[in-house]
C-alpha cells in the first residue's frame, strides 16, 4: 500500500467506522476521531521523514497511479512535492488539535460533527496530494460539503446565511475551473494527468489567458483575494471554533496552493500577463484587510480580516516570482495556518467561557487568566511578524523577494505591503490591550478560569511551532526549495519564449542584477 | 404473408416480457380475490429484471422489421435504464399506494405497458414506430397520472397532461406526414436524403412533439402542474422513464439527420442549441423560488433536460459524437437513480389529509425541517440525491455533468458548457436549501411518526448505492455507455 494513499483515506475510513457507533455515545465519537486523526498524523510523519529534498530527488514522491475512469483519461494519481508535503503536514497536525479543541465546545450531534471533521481531513489531504486534474477537482469540491455542514449546523446565530454564502461563492467560482480543466485535457492529448498535461498542453495565447482566469478566480475566492473575500468574514464569524481553525488554517491555503501548483505552472505566459493586476490586488488586500481590522467589534471578525491581509502577503510573494518571494509565500502559508489557527482557538476559548466575542465585553482579564493572556501575546507577536517568531521569516522573505524582483514597480508593491505589517502590529496590539489589559471593567469576567489541561494540550504544539519555526526555519524551508526553483525555471523558459517573439520585452523574472540594486540603495 | 424472421421475434423479447408481466398482473386482479397485494410490486420488479436480462442476453440483432427498429447496444442501454427505473418506481409505489388504499394490479400493469413503449422507443428507427411507441407509453402514463383522480389537483394534472400530450402527439404525427411527403419514407435513415422547406417543417413539428415529452423550454408549461399533481411514484417514473425514452429517440433522429449532408442539419443544431440554453436557464431560474419540494423537483427536471440537450447538441459535431451520445446515456442512467430516490423521499414525507381534503403544504420545505434528527437515514439519502442533482463530487450527478460538458467542449460548444456550469451552480442553491432544512433547522412541533416500509427502504438503498457507485467508480457504466454510443446509419 502506498503510504500517501493511506494517509489520504485513513480519516475517511475512520468516518465510515464512526457511522456504526451509536450517536448517543458522544465520548466514543470524540475518542475515535482523536485516535484516527492522531494516527493519520503519525503516519504522515512517515511522509515527512521519508521525503527527500536533496537536489536530485524526484519531483513527486510517494507517487502512485491507477486507472480510475480510464476511458476518459482520468486516473487516481497522487504524489507529493515539497510544498504539498508541508501543507499535508499542516493539515494532519491541525486536525487532532481541532478535534481536541471541540471536545467540550461541541456537545450536540457529536457523531455527525466528528464524521464531518474526518471527511474534511480526507478531502483536504487529497486536494494537496492529487496529481490528476479531475481527482483534484473532486477533492477540492468535496471539501465544501463537510465545511458547509460544520458552519451550518454548529455555527452561531447567523449561520445559515453564512454557510450558504460560503458554499455558493466557492461553488460558482469553481465550476468555471471545471470547464477549464476539461478544455485543458482536450488540448493535452485527452489525459487529465497533471504531469502529462503540464508537458503536453498546447493552447493559443488568448485561450491560455481565459484558462488562467478560470483557474485564478476559483483559487482567488478560496484565498480569498480582494475583492472576492466577502464570504470570509461571515463564514469565519459564524463557524464553530473548529471550523474557523480549519477554514483559516488549511482551506485558505488550498487557494494559494492552487496558484502555486496549477494556475502558475500550467499557464505561465498568461500568468505573466495578469501578474501586475494580481500583485496589485494582493497589495490592496493587505492594506484593506488591515484597515478593516481597526473597526471590528467582534474578535473573530477581526481575525478573519487579518487573514485577508496575511493571505495578501502570500499572494504577493507568489507573484514576485523570485526564489525568495515564492519561498516566503510558502512559508507564510504555514505561518498563517499555525498562528491564525492558534488565534481562533484562543478566541474560541474565551467564547466558551463568556459566550461573547465582542471586544468591549472584555478588558483587563490578564490578571484572571494569565496563561491565556500569555499565549495570546505570543501568538500575536507571531502574527505581526516579530523577529524570533515564524511570522518574521515569512514576511521578511516576501517583502525582500518582492523588492528585489523584476516585476514592474516592485519596490512600490513591497513598500505599500510593508505598511500592512505596521498596521498589523497596531491593530493586533490594540486588540491585546483592549481585551487583556487595562482595568477590569466587566464584573462577569471576574470568574474566568484559566487554561485547562486539555486546552494546554491544544495550544502547546502551536506555541512550540511558532518558536521553532521562527528560530530554526531551515527544516521547513528545505522541502519548498526544489518546487520553488522548478517554478522559477518554468517562468524563465516562458519568458524566453515571449522574448523570442518580442525582443524588446523587458525581463521580469528573477531578481534584479546587482548594479541596479546598488544604485537603488 | 411471409413469416417474420426469428431474429425479429427475438428482438421483441424484452418488450414481450414486460407485456406478459402486465397481462399477468391484470389477470391477477380478476382471478385472485385476496386483498393482499404485496406480491404485485414484487412481480413488477421481477418482470423488469427479467426484461433487462433478456435485453442483455439476446445478442443485438441490428436492423429488424425492415429497418423500422434497431436492436443495438444503445437500445439495450435504454431498455436496462428504463427497467431499472420501473423497478425502483414500483418499490416506491407499493407503500405509497398501500398507505392510501389505492394499490391495484392495474397500476403496475399500466407502468409495465408504459415501460414497453419506452423500450420500443429506444429501438425505434422509423417515425411511425416511434409514434406508436410514444402513444403506448403516453396513454399508460396518462392513466397513471390520473390514478388518484378524486382530488382536485390530481384531476387537473391528469387532464392537463392528457390534453397537452395529445396535442404534442398531433404535432408529431403531422410532422411525420410532412417528412413522408418530403422524403417518401418515414425511416430515419431516409430523412437525410431529402431536403427543402417541407422536410424542415416536418422535422420541426416532430421536434416540437418530442420537446413536449422531454419538457424543454418553451414546451415545458405542463410539467410543474402535472409533476406536482400526479401521484408521487408516478411522477418519479415519468421524470426518469419518459425522459430516458424521449431522449433516446431524439438522439437517434438527430444523429441520423446530422450524419447526412443536408443544409438543414446546421439550422437544426442551432435550434437545439437555443432550446438547450433556454431550458437550462429557465429551468433553474424557475426552480429557485419554489417552496414545494415536489414542484422544485419538477422544475429541476426541466433544468436537467437542458443539460441533456447540451449533450445532444454536441453530437452535432462529428468528432464529438461518440462522447456526446455516451454522455447522454450516462446522464440518463445517473438521473434515473437520483430522481427516483428524491421523489421516493418526497413521497414518504408528503402530508396526507383526510379524504377529500388537500392540504396546501403537502410538500412544503418545512416538511423536511429537522429530518436529520427524526430520520437520519432518510435525510442522508435525500442529501446524497440533492448533491448528485447539484453535481457536487463525488456523486453520479457530478460524473454525468463532467461527461456532458466534456462532450460540449469537445464539440467546441464553449458557450453551452459555460452556461451549463453556471446554471448548475445556480441549481446548487435550491438543492442545498433542502439540505439546510433537513440538517440545520429544528423539526416542526407535533410531527407524526414516519414509518418506512421495507420496499421503500430497499428502493432508497438501491438508489443511494447507485448514485455513489456511479460517482466513485463510474468506469463500468461509462464504458457500457461508450460502447452503446455508435448510433446512426
Amino acid at each position: 500500500m502506498n503510504l500517501l494513499s493511506v494517509v489520504v483515506f485513513l480519516p475517511l475510513a475512520g468516518a465510515i467506522a464512526a457511522a456504526f457507533f451509536p450517536p448517543a455515545e458522544a465520548g466514543q465519537h470524540r475518542a475515535l476521531a482523536l485516535v484516527v486523526s492522531l494516527a493519520t498524523f503519525l503516519l504522515s510523519l512517515g511522509l515527512w521523514f521519508g521525503f527527500s529534498a536533496a537536489p536530485g530527488a524526484p519531483e513527486f514522491q510517494f507517487e502512485t497511479k491507477a486507472p480510475w475512469i480510464a476511458s476518459l483519461g482520468i486516473g487516481y494519481h497522487v504524489g507529493l512535492d515539497g510544498v504539498a508535503l508541508l501543507l499535508v503536514m499542516l493539515t494532519t497536525a491541525l486536525t487532532p488539535i481541532v478535534v481536541l479543541s471541540a471536545w467540550n465546545a461541541v456537545h450536540e450531534r457529536v457523531k455527525e460533527f466528528m464524521i464531518a471533521m474526518l471527511v474534511l481531513e480526507t478531502a483536504m489531504i487529497g486536494t494537496f496530494a492529487a496529481l490528476d486534474l479531475v481527482l483534484f477537482y473532486v477533492f477540492w469540491e468535496s471539501v465544501l460539503i463537510p465545511m458547509y455542514l460544520l458552519i451550518g449546523i454548529w455555527g452561531s446565530d447567523n449561520r445559515l446565511y453564512a454557510t450558504v454564502k460560503f458554499f455558493i461563492y466557492t461553488f460558482v467560482a469553481s465550476v468555471l475551473m471545471l470547464v477549464a480543466i476539461i478544455y485543458v485535457a482536450g488540448h493535452a492529448g485527452g489525459t487529465f494527468d497533471y504531469v502529462q498535461v503540464r508537458q503536453a498542453l498546447q493552447t493559443t495565447a488568448s485561450a491560455q489567458r481565459w484558462l488562467f482566469l478560470a483557474f485564478a478566480v476559483a483559487f482567488a475566492v478560496k484565498v480569498p483575494m480582494f475583492p472576492l473575500h466577502t464570504w470570509l468574514p461571515d463564514a469565519h464569524t459564524e463557524a464553530p471554533t473548529a471550523g474557523s481553525v480549519i477554514l483559516a488554517g488549511v482551506l485558505l491555503k488550498m487557494g494559494t496552493f492552487g496558484f502555486f501548483r496549477y494556475a502558475l505552472p500550467l499557464f505561465p505566459e498568461a500568468a505573466l500577463h495578469f501578474r501586475p493586476a494580481v500583485a496589485a490586488l494582493a497589495v490592496v488586500g493587505i492594506v484593506y484587510g488591515a484597515l478593516m481590522c481597526f473597526v471590528q467589534k467582534d474578535m473573530k471578525r477581526l481575525v478573519a480580516y487579518s487573514s485577508v491581509s496575511h493571505l495578501g502577503f502570500v499572494m504577493l510573494g507568489l507573484m514576485a516570482l523570485t526564489a525568495e518571494g515564492l519561498t516566503g509565500g510558502v512559508y507564510q502559508m504555514l505561518n498563517h495556518g499555525v498562528s491564525t489557527g492558534a488565534l481562533f482557538l484562543l478566541v474560541g476559548m474565551l467564547y466558551e467561557r463568556r459566550h461573547t466575542r465582542l471586544i468591549s465585553e472584555y478588558g483587563g482579564i490578564a490578571r484572571r487568566v494569565p496563561w491565556i493572556a500569555t499565549a495570546f501575546v505570543i501568538v500575536t507577536l507571531s502574527s505581526i511578524g516579530l523577529p524570533g517568531t515564524n511570522g518574521f521569516v515569512g514576511e521578511f522573505l516576501i517583502l525582500s523577494g518582492t523588492w528585489l524582483g523584476r516585476l514592474a514597480h516592485a519596490p512600490w508593491f513591497s513598500a505599500v505591503a510593508a505598511t500592512g505589517v505596521i498596521l498589523g502590529a497596531v491593530y493586533m496590539l490594540i486588540l491585546v490591550e483592549r481585551v487583556f489589559f487595562g482595568p477590569m471593567g466587566n464584573a462577569k469576567n471576574s470568574t474566568l478560569a484559566d487554561l485547562s489541561l486539555r486546552e494546554w494540550a491544544v495550544l502547546a504544539p502551536l506555541l512550540l511551532l511558532i518558536v521553532v519555526m521562527g528560530l530554526v526555519p531551515q527544516p521547513f524551508l528545505n522541502p519548498a526549495k526544489l518546487p520553488v526553483d522548478r517554478l522559477v525555471t518554468r517562468f524563465v523558459a516562458a519568458e524566453q519564449r515571449l522574448r523570442n517573439q518580442d525582443p524588446s520585452r523587458p525581463p521580469t523574472i528573477g531578481t534584479q542584477p546587482t548594479p541596479v540594486l546598488a544604485g537603488r540603495e | 404473408m411471409n413469416a417474420l424472421p426469428a431474429g425479429d421475434i427475438a428482438a421483441l423479447l424484452p418488450m414481450a416480457v414486460l407485456m406478459a408481466g402486465a397481462l399477468v398482473l391484470l389477470m391477477s386482479e380478476v382471478f385472485l380475490t385476496s386483498t393482499r397485494r404485496g406480491y404485485q410490486a414484487g412481480l413488477t420488479v421481477a418482470t423488469a429484471a427479467l426484461a433487462a436480462v433478456a435485453a442483455v442476453a439476446v445478442p443485438p440483432a441490428g436492423r429488424v422489421f425492415g429497418g423500422q427498429a434497431v436492436v443495438d447496444a444503445f437500445s439495450t442501454f435504454v431498455t436496462v435504464t428504463v427497467c431499472g427505473g420501473l423497478a425502483l418506481s414500483a418499490l416506491v409505489g407499493a407503500p405509497w399506494l398501500h398507505a392510501r388504499g389505492a394499490e391495484r394490479g392495474e397500476f403496475y400493469a399500466l407502468a409495465l405497458f408504459a415501460a414497453t413503449g419506452m423500450c420500443l422507443l429506444g429501438s425505434a428507427s422509423d417515425l411511425l414506430v416511434a409514434f406508436i411507441a410514444i402513444e403506448v407509453m403516453s396513454l399508460a402514463t396518462y392513466a397513471l397520472a390520473a390514478w388518484m383522480r378524486r382530488g382536485r389537483k390530481p384531476a387537473e394534472a391528469a387532464f392537463k397532461y392528457f390534453l397537452l400530450g395529445a396535442f404534442s402527439s398531433a404535432l408529431f404525427i403531422y410532422g411525420t406526414a410532412l417528412v413522408y411527403g418530403a422524403a417518401g419514407s418515414t425511416l430515419f435513415s431516409d430523412i437525410p436524403r431529402a431536403s427543402g422547406p417541407l422536410l424542415a417543417a416536418g422535422l420541426g413539428l416532430v421536434g416540437a412533439g418530442l420537446a413536449f415529452k422531454i419538457a424543454a423550454v418553451p414546451f415545458h408549461l405542463w410539467t410543474p402542474d402535472v409533476y406536482e399533481g400526479a401521484p408521487t411514484p408516478v411522477t418519479a417514473f415519468m421524470a426518469a422513464g419518459v425522459k430516458t425514452a424521449a431522449f433516446a429517440v431524439l438522439a437517434r433522429v438527430l444523429v441520423t439527420v446530422w450524419s447526412g449532408t443536408g443544409t438543414s442539419a446546421v439550422a437544426i443544431g442551432g435550434v437545439v442549441t437555443v432550446l438547450a440554453l433556454l431550458t437550462m436557464i429557465f429551468g433553474n431560474l424557475l426552480a429557485l423560488p419554489q417552496r414545494s419540494v415536489k414542484r422544485m423537483l419538477a422544475y429541476s427536471s426541466i433544468a436537467h433536460a437542458g443539460y441533456l440537450l447540451v449533450g445532444v447538441v454536441s453530437a452535432g459535431a462529428a468528432g464529438a459524437r461518440g462522447n456526446a451520445i455516451s454522455s447522454v446515456l450516462f446522464y440518463l442512467a445517473a438521473y434515473t437513480a437520483t430522481v427516483i430516490g428524491a421523489f421516493a423521499v418526497v413521497g414518504a414525507l408528503e402530508r396526507r389529509g383526510a379524504p377529500g381534503e388537500e392540504p396546501a403544504d403537502s410538500w412544503d420545505l418545512t416538511r423536511l425541517a429537522g429530518l436529520a434528527r427524526r430520520r437520519p437515514g432518510l435525510a442522508f439519502a435525500m442529501a446524497v440525491f440533492m448533491l448528485s442533482l447539484a453535481g457536487v463530487p463525488p456523486s453520479a450527478g457530478f460524473i454525468a455533468k463532467l461527461l456532458i460538458f466534456k462532450a460540449a467542449i469537445g464539440a467546441q460548444a464553449y458557450g453551452l458548457a459555460v452556461v451549463g456550469v453556471l446554471t448548475s451552480a445556480l441549481g446548487a442553491y435550491y438543492y442545498l436549501r433542502v439540505v439546510v432544512y433537513m440538517y440545520m433547522r429544528a423539526p416542526e412541533a407535533g410531527e407524526e411518526q414516519l414509518a418506512l416500509s421495507p420496499a421503500l427502504s430497499v428502493a432508497l438503498a438501491a438508489s443511494v448505492v447507485a448514485v455513489v457507485v456511479l460517482g466513485v467508480g463510474p468506469e463500468p457504466v461509462a464504458a457500457l455507455a461508450r460502447a452503446a454510443s455508435a448510433i446512426g446509419p
